[in-house]
């Protein structure tokens, strides 16, 4: 996904005007000029005219605003893709109520289908992988993985 | 040679050797899978080598990352797919090698090279490294402030693609590694509140962000089919490869050489030194003409440099605390959450870990031989592994990774949003390297530049007081100017080029 040089450019624009604002705020050292805002004030100042910069090179260029690749445009590309973020948001926010044993096996197999893998395939990697990761960083490392809904029935 | 046999001693410690060992075991799958980079390993690898000990930590990161470098170049030459890319350079010749039926020919040259390469590299470190420690030993906070921003300058002038955005990837990296308390005045910086920012990006779900998710990202969208390239057999691997690496021995120590010193550039690694030596190698052939026809001089060279650049980039790693290529950043990041921290006093005050660490580093290269062979003859079995099935069981790993150091579930959104926001940097052309730098040393940069103006008492001509870092000022500034006007004069020739077609 390509975006004209522009866009990105006004993005770190506006965010180093943001970054600039907050860092006046920063108390300086006793007797200084300098301080705790002094270094992000500069990375602003820079970063302010490297996307100015930006901006002008994207306007000139006339590229369209957004271009997709063609890699994307593949069908069911952009849908297997969005199944990442999906994946990792449903994960965090189900780890802890329910515990890894539980959510990961289903999120890993709906995951393994989105990627064409054939069902029987995916219910055995989805529980192995389970399997073998709780074992590595469970038992092997002593990561308290959490185990939520089964945390009283195993302990 | 007390000191030598203590190096080993702790090298091939049991504990320590099996680490190496599983490292490799680890790091030759990475590299022959094409689409998991040395880099991408390396981040995978940070949420186990937190548990270990900082020799095995090291031990495993070099282990692996020796061994993914040389087997990127596995489907390079079967399948003409680079396995990572600093394997790319001679791709096109290796692979039509194996259309001759010479793919034993071709591998073979590539594994004996890279231990060539490694083993030079390694050599370079070990004669090297102290000597520039013992040097910078008197450095004080002009010294290192100076250096860090020349590593960081570094970085932007060797990276491919628009300087602009170089510099803009730099900025990103600066200002993410100056979120949570302020180490110098104890404020909160950019922490949107009372939220878990106070503490600061932690390191490790940043790195597995930036270096997985974008690869998952990317090969999810289009995962490549499983390929089965012919099996080879071990009588056929290394026939006519030691004729073939004497014929074009100059070529080996020159692209060595070359490789580790392009290796300690900070910001350029392993594919940086492959493209570089390749074109070196071209220019002083006596037949360039048949160079990307399958000919083994620049395979020769390519492969040399490429393992060679590893070790270089542990050059101003280990002696400043300044990351050669990206892995050497990941493994600082490693060893600052250990409470190492790497610069020249490490080498007064440890040898031994700094003996040891050389000792790793010669192991890892010589393990690559036996290990690599094998590797070789399982090629048929390690291209057979279907991306679809493997890329969501290493985004499951790459989620518990980022939890795990810190238990935290907040780490491992932290990784999410690194990892889309560094996708769609990489997608519209922002370099990486140079951001992953800056994370690193932004917390550097900013306490020796803190020292240094309470010191001066806010007079920023004592930068340039002392003679070494007046000189290493100047450069910077130096290389400042010739970036800016290197833009200025592309960002014309491009606008001309746009008008004269518009």
């Amino acid at each position: 996904m390509r975006w004209n040089d522009a866009v990105l450019g006004a993005i770190f624009v506006i965010i180093a005007l943001v970054v600039a604002l907050d860092a006046r705020g920063f108390p300086d050292l006793p007797g200084q000029a300098y301080g705790s805002g002094t270094l992000p004030t500069l990375v602003a100042a820079v970063m302010f005219c490297l996307g100015a910069a930006q901006i002008v090179t994207g306007v000139r260029s006339r590229a369209p605003a957004i271009r997709l690749d063609a890699w994307m445009r593949a069908p069911g590309a952009a849908w297997r893709m969005a199944a990442v973020p999906l994946f990792v948001a449903a994960f965090v926010l189900l780890l802890r109520p329910l515990g890894f044993p539980l959510v990961t096996p289903p999120l890993l197999f709906a995951l393994l289908l989105v990627m064409t893998v054939r069902p029987a395939t995916a219910l055995v990697v989805a529980v192995a992988a389970t399997a073998g990761i709780w074992f590595v960083f469970a038992r092997l490392l002593g990561v308290p993985l959490p185990l939520g809904l089964l945390t009283e029935i195993v302990y | 040679m007390e000191a030598l046999l203590a190096a080993f001693a702790a090298a091939l410690a049991p504990q320590v050797l099996l680490v190496v060992v599983a490292a490799s075991v680890y790091g030759l799958f990475i590299g022959a899978v094409p689409g998991l980079t040395a880099t991408m390993g390396t981040a995978l690898l940070v949420p186990l080598t937190f548990f270990l000990e900082p020799l095995a930590a090291i031990g495993a990161i070099v282990a692996a990352s020796t061994m993914a470098i040389f087997a990127g170049d596995i489907p390079g030459a079967l399948l003409r797919i680079p396995g990572t890319p600093a394997s790319a350079a001679y791709t096109d010749d290796a692979y039509r090698l194996t259309q001759k039926g010479q793919a034993g020919l071709a591998l073979g040259t590539n594994l004996v090279c890279s231990v060539l390469g490694g083993l030079i590299g390694v050599a370079i470190l070990v004669l090297a490294a102290p000597r520039i420690a013992r040097f910078s030993l008197g450095f004080s906070s002009y010294e290192y402030f100076w250096l860090a921003l020349l590593g960081l300058s570094c970085a932007t002038a060797v990276s491919r693609g628009s300087a602009v955005k170089g510099g803009l990837s730099i900025c990103a990296g600066l200002l993410i590694s100056m979120i949570g308390i302020d180490i110098v005045t104890g404020t909160p910086r950019f922490t949107f509140g009372d939220t878990p920012l106070i503490a600061g990006v932690s390191i490790i779900p940043v790195l597995i962000g930036m270096f997985a998710i974008t690869e998952i990202l990317r090969k999810c969208a289009t995962p490549a089919p499983a390929s089965r390239p012919e099996a080879l057999r071990l009588g056929a691997l290394f026939a006519g490869v030691g004729g073939t690496v004497w014929r074009y021995k100059g070529g080996v120590a020159r692209s060595s050489v070359l490789g580790a010193f392009i290796g300690a550039l900070p910001g350029a690694g392993a594919d940086i030194a492959a493209w570089i030596s390749y074109a070196v190698a071209k220019r002083f052939s006596r037949e360039p003409e048949k160079f990307g026809t399958g000919h083994a001089e620049g395979i020769v060279s390519a492969s040399s440099s490429n393992n060679a650049a590893l070790s270089g980039a542990y050059v101003p790693a280990l002696v400043f605390g300044i990351p050669g290529d990206t892995i050497t950043a990941i493994l600082i990041g490693v060893l600052m959450m250990k409470g190492v921290t790497p610069g020249p006093m490490v080498f007064v005050m440890d040898q031994g870990l700094v003996g040891a660490i050389f000792a790793i580093f010669v192991v890892a290269n010589l393990l690559l031989l036996p290990l690599g062979t094998v590797a070789i003859l399982l090629s048929q079995r390690l291209l057979a592994v279907p991306a679809n099935v493997l890329f969501p069981i290493i985004l499951l790993f790459c989620a518990i990774g980022a939890f795990a150091t810190n238990n935290a579930y907040f780490d491992i959104w932290i990784m999410l949003a690194v990892g889309l926001l560094a996708f769609a940097l990489e997608e519209n052309g922002y370099p990486l390297a140079p951001m992953i730098l800056a994370l690193i040393l932004g917390p550097q940069i900013e306490e020796s530049f803190m020292q240094s103006i309470i010191k001066a008492d806010g007079h920023l001509l004592a930068f340039f007081s002392r003679p070494i870092a007046g000189t290493l000022g100047v450069l910077t500034l130096a290389i400042w100017l010739a970036v800016a006007l290197l833009a200025l004069r592309s960002g014309r020739r491009a606008a001309g080029a746009a008008r004269r077609a518009g």
